[in-house]
């Protein structure tokens, strides 16, 4: 148990403890195959659909369209839903608030491996996609901008409304009701300056506008609060304890 | 009789549990809220109603506007419902208690829609009351219920049937994404953009029952798209016919796993 209790001010760890690639393929199996596959069940659910319009006689720019969607709306969909599973399901929560390490240490850890999935299957998904010649994005270097910046937003959301509420049910209708939002009321956003930099799906539902790379820094940069308000309320786990949805 | 009893025993219990969740409470009126906050400005074109409009009208637009986004949280609530059981391991207890398999899973997916749909009437009873005083017209609270009925009661029966039984075998993380990007595509997507059951009378969307209430076609009904025997003119008899094949889609996959467990547990 070192890799759980081991901390930078203690000694080092005792010969047979757990390297740390032990200790990461451990967190991969707390992280659970269903949480840790979403990413990949996001792209393959786009790939089925893709089939699917293309079997009904879909052009190729429609197919190339409903792939560039999966990637910029889907998958940061299906990442926030497993990153509010990660937050707010673990049975050994009690455990882990007892030993030395923090517990935001271990669901940063969980999390980051979720991230780590999601930037792999992206980039996989992107190389594919251009390499079949269905890519119709931005230039393939600023295609993270394409995924990333949702992907991150949507996850902060749901993490913080699951940290702060202790709720599965308020976190995932959150994260599922936003996206609903911005996929209803897209022309709403596009309407309002004001409004467009915090639109999630630029490219697919408004044409990739001219700036819409500026406005997804700015997105980036609306995470902040939400990053904020996670780590205050990880200085707390204790309140996790104490869930409703058990 | 017994069967029965228990089976309602079971339902009390389901809907008892689920009614004390606040965080379905709180979830449904911060949806609802959202909604109603929402809908002047980006909200969807049929609502509000203009003033001097029946009861029939505006009741139905509130259904309707609440039906866009609220079953999202009835599909969220219900999709640990069964999988509570097996994690805390507390399936093998129940299942040794008198009510058979298919009791146990009548019972929670009655008092399980009971529960979930109580806010969301609480919600449309809250829309009627503000609109009875704000309209001057006492039939808004009965045209409230009707409207409950007829659009979101129908959506809640459809998601509760594949909230309950699909998690079981999607497990719950990937049902609540593949859910929303159905409620997506299967609802509000247009047939011109993927094949799509958007505006066919097997859209939980209550596209149909809006439309008739409405006295016109509202969210695509009967829109040009696949399967075009699921497309009729929206009519009473067709919003009669989209109501009674969401209740029925929507038992499909209980009585599904009903058999099947019946039958594991006779082996």
């Amino acid at each position: 148990m070192t890799w759980i209790t081991g901390a930078a001010s203690e000694p080092a760890p005792a010969a047979g403890a757990l390297s740390d690639v032990e200790m990461w393929r451990h967190e991969a199996g707390r992280l659970g195959w269903a949480t840790g596959c979403t990413p990949v069940v996001a792209v393959v659910a786009v790939a089925a659909v893709a089939v699917l319009a293309a079997g009904d006689g879909a052009g190729r720019p429609q197919v190339s369209l409903v792939l560039l969607t999966g990637l910029e709306a889907l998958l940061p969909l299906a990442v926030a839903m497993a990153a509010t599973s990660v937050v707010a399901t673990d049975r050994a929560r009690e455990l882990h608030l007892s030993l030395p390490t923090r517990y935001a240490t271990v669901l940063g850890r969980r999390l980051a491996l979720l991230a780590g999935a999601t930037a792999v299957v992206a980039v996989v998904f992107t190389g594919v996609l251009w390499a079949a010649g269905l890519w119709s994005g931005p230039p393939v270097a600023a295609s993270p901008l394409l995924w990333a910046p949702a992907t991150a937003w949507l996850g902060a959301l749901a993490v913080f409304v699951a940290l702060l509420t202790r709720s599965l049910l308020l976190a995932t209708t959150a994260a599922g009701g936003v996206w609903l939002a911005h996929q209803l009321f897209a022309s709403g956003f596009a309407a309002h300056a004001w409004a467009r930099p915090l639109y999630l799906f630029p490219v697919s539902r408004l044409d990739a506008y001219p700036g819409w790379m500026t406005d997804r820094l700015l997105l980036t940069a609306t995470i902040v609060p939400f990053a904020v308000g996670v780590v205050i309320l990880l200085r707390r786990p204790e309140r996790m304890l104490t869930e409703e949805d058990v | 009789m017994t069967g029965v009893r228990a089976t309602l025993a079971v339902c009390r219990y389901e809907f008892r549990m689920q009614i004390r969740r606040r965080s379905l409470w709180i979830t449904i009126a911060l949806v609802a809220g959202a909604l109603a906050a929402g809908r002047f400005g980006m909200g969807p074109r049929y609502a509000p109603a203009p003033p001097g409009a029946p009861a029939r009208e505006v009741m139905t637009r509130w259904a309707f506007l609440f039906s866009v986004i609220l079953p999202i949280a009835f599909g969220m609530a219900l999709a640990d419902r069964l999988l509570r059981d097996r994690r805390l391991r507390t399936a093998e207890l129940l299942a040794s208690l008198p009510p058979g398999p298919a009791g146990r899973l009548t019972g929670t997916f009655l008092g399980g829609v009971a529960a979930t749909g109580a806010p969301a009437l609480a919600a449309m009873l809250v829309a009627a009351g503000y609109e009875t005083v704000r309209r001057g017209d006492l039939t808004m609270i009965p045209w409230g219920l009707a409207a409950f009925a007829a659009v979101l009661a129908p959506a809640l029966v459809f998601v509760a049937g594949y909230a309950l039984v699909c998690p079981l075998v999607l497990t719950a993380p990937l049902f609540r994404v593949l859910f929303v990007g159905y409620w997506f595509w299967g609802n509000v997507l247009l047939p011109a953009t993927l094949p799509t059951l958007t505006g066919s009378l097997l859209s939980p969307i209550g596209s149909y029952a809006a439309s008739w209430l409405l006295g016109t076609p509202v969210l695509y009904a009967g829109i040009p798209g696949p399967l075009p025997v699921l497309r009729p003119e929206p009519t009473g008899s067709a919003a009669a016919a989209s109501i009674a094949l969401l209740v029925v889609a929507g038992l499909v996959p209980l009585l599904a796993v009903g058999l099947l467990r019946g039958r594991r547990r006779t082996a």
